[in-house]
Formats: C-alpha cells, sequence, structure tokens
C-alpha cells in the first residue's frame, strides 16, 4: 500500500515535470509570457524560503533570537557581497547551527 | 551546483529520519527518494502516510505542492522541449527546485544539457545518499528533526536569488513573494506556494510594463 501510494505521487509528480517541455502540447509562448516567466526564478524560490526563515514554528516569528532569520540575514548579506553561492550557503548554516543549539 | 549538492544534504538526512520515525521500512523510505525525488512532496507524503491519510487526500496534497513544477517546466520549455525524448524524459524527471534555481535564469544559449544533466544526476546522488545516512541515523537520533536542517535549502535559494536583485521590478517580484507566502503560510492556504509564486511573478511583470511606459 505505501509503495503504491508512492507510485501514485511519483506519476503525479513526473508528470508536473515533464508535462510543459513535451513538444507535441500545443503552446507558443509569446513575448510577454516569456518576459512574465522571468520573473518566475526569483519568486518561486523567494515563496520556497521565505516561510522557513520567518515563520519556522509555523508562526511568524519576527524577533532577534529567531536563528532562522538572523542567518538569512547573514545569508542575504554575504550573497550580497561576494555573489558566492558555496561560501553563503556553508557560513550562514554554521552561523544558524551554533545560533540554534545555544 | 557544488552549492547545491551540498544544500540538499541536510534535507536528505531530514527527510530519511523522518519517514523511518514515521514508521515506515527502510526500503520504503529510501524508494521515496530514488523514485519520488522530491524534497518537499516526500515530507508532506511521509507525514501522510504516518496519519493513515487517504490516497486522495495524498494525492491532493502532492498536486499542491508539485504545481510549482508546471512553472518550472513552462520555464524551461524553450529549452528542453526541442530536445530528443530521452533528453526530455531524464532532465524531467531531475527537474527540481535545485536544477530550476540553476537552469531557470540561464539564457537558452547559456543552457547546456549536459551540464544540466551532470547538476540533475548530482543531486540525486546526494539527496540518495543523504537519504541512506538519514535511515541509518534516524533508528539512533530520534531527535534529527529538530535540527532545523530546512535552513540549508533557504540560505542557499537566499544566496542564488540575492546577487540576481539587479533592477527594481525584480525586487518587487521578490518582496511580493514573500509576504504572500508568508501570509498563505500564516493563513495555513495549502496552495499558498503557487499562489506566491505567481504573485510575484506578475507584480514582477506590471513593475518592468509601467517602468518601460514612463
Amino acid at each position: 500500500m505505501v509503495i503504491l501510494s508512492i507510485l501514485a505521487m511519483t506519476a503525479l509528480v513526473f508528470l508536473s515535470r515533464y508535462l510543459f517541455l513535451e513538444p507535441k502540447l500545443p503552446l507558443k509562448l509569446n513575448p510577454q509570457a516569456q518576459r512574465l516567466l522571468s520573473y518566475s526564478s526569483p519568486a518561486v524560490l523567494t515563496a520556497i524560503w521565505a516561510p522557513i526563515v520567518f515563520m519556522p514554528e509555523k508562526e511568524l516569528w519576527i524577533a532577534p533570537n529567531n536563528p532562522y532569520l538572523i542567518g538569512a540575514i547573514i545569508a542575504a548579506l554575504i550573497a550580497w557581497k561576494t555573489k558566492n553561492v558555496l561560501m553563503t550557503t556553508i557560513v550562514s548554516m554554521l552561523i544558524f547551527l551554533c545560533l540554534k543549539l545555544l | 551546483m557544488i552549492p547545491l549538492s551540498i544544500a540538499v544534504i541536510p534535507w536528505g538526512l531530514l527527510a530519511g529520519s523522518f519517514a523511518i520515525e514515521a514508521g515506515l521500512t527502510s526500503w520504503e523510505s529510501q524508494a521515496l527518494s530514488a523514485i519520488l525525488f522530491a524534497g518537499s512532496a516526500q515530507l508532506v507524503a511521509t507525514g501522510m502516510l504516518k496519519a493513515g491519510a487517504s490516497l486522495a487526500t495524498m494525492l491532493l496534497a502532492t498536486f499542491f505542492i508539485t504545481s510549482r513544477h508546471l512553472l518550472y517546466s513552462v520555464s524551461m520549455r524553450s529549452k528542453i522541449s526541442p530536445l530528443p525524448l530521452k533528453w526530455r524524459l531524464a532532465l524531467g524527471f531531475l527537474l527540481t527546485d535545485e536544477l530550476f534555481a540553476i537552469c531557470g535564469q540561464q539564457s537558452d544559449k547559456q543552457f547546456d544539457r549536459w551540464y544540466a544533466l551532470g547538476a540533475g544526476l548530482s543531486f540525486y546522488l546526494c539527496w540518495n545518499l543523504a537519504t541512506l545516512v538519514g535511515i541509518v541515523a534516524g533508528s539512533y537520533i530520534p531527535a534529527m528533526n529538530e535540527l532545523g536542517l530546512e535552513f540549508a535549502v533557504a540560505a542557499t535559494f537566499i544566496a542564488i536569488v540575492i546577487p540576481n536583485i539587479k533592477s527594481s521590478p525584480v525586487l518587487i517580484s521578490v518582496l511580493v513573494a514573500l509576504v504572500l507566502s508568508v501570509l498563505s503560510s500564516h493563513l495555513g492556504i495549502e496552495s499558498g506556494l503557487m499562489i506566491a509564486s505567481v504573485g510575484g511573478m506578475v507584480a514582477g511583470y506590471l513593475a518592468e510594463s509601467l517602468k518601460g511606459a514612463k
């Protein structure tokens, strides 16, 4: 039963990833649509990280003792200054773990 | 792609240990990562399997979470749809948040199918190895899901988004997505991720149009 559920969910997830990659699907993207889609990367990624940072315990938590928020601010500063994704991830993760575990 | 491969490790650990904690067997836990290969959908599916939810409920929840992949696939259409079937299937299967984070902002010219395949496979490998470690460790360390491992993904996405805010429309798009996602999450709206994503895209588009009209 568990495996069956996993397979059913897999089919759904794969379909949503593959659907628009299929050339037989009749869909022409005009320049307006392409412009709209150029914002998909920043918008979707932000919609994923923002709730993790601002409400890690499922409630809005904007305070200096929220390690997710402090870690995110540090990550944003490092990313802005260095543009180095690897360094940003490692340094902010270490600072976050220190804040979280202390 | 190295930073993203590192960022999937904590998530993989979490997915593996959480699946064991939810009472799945080691095989089932690994199968989630090997077949489904979708971080957030896996965590939600695991939670629902634990709670004994019906298959229909699980599929509906999966649909809400996975609907953002429709955006990824439509954004990648001009790059991937001209490729042969085996490439489309492989890159389609590997089209995760992380792969889209890397390839989503590339132009059609910059896009390199081999690079995308290499990145996708390296995420797949790291994700599954980390899941395996999580399955083993989860049997010994019960409170692993309280470590806050999901911060790794947030940090990586911040590191990708921030340097790409090079114009006011992108900034507006990010701010609108941020506020909408936190708001819908606060209100418990299941499709909040899609609402926030589309809202952010439309806001950026409108801001760009207004700017151009001036």
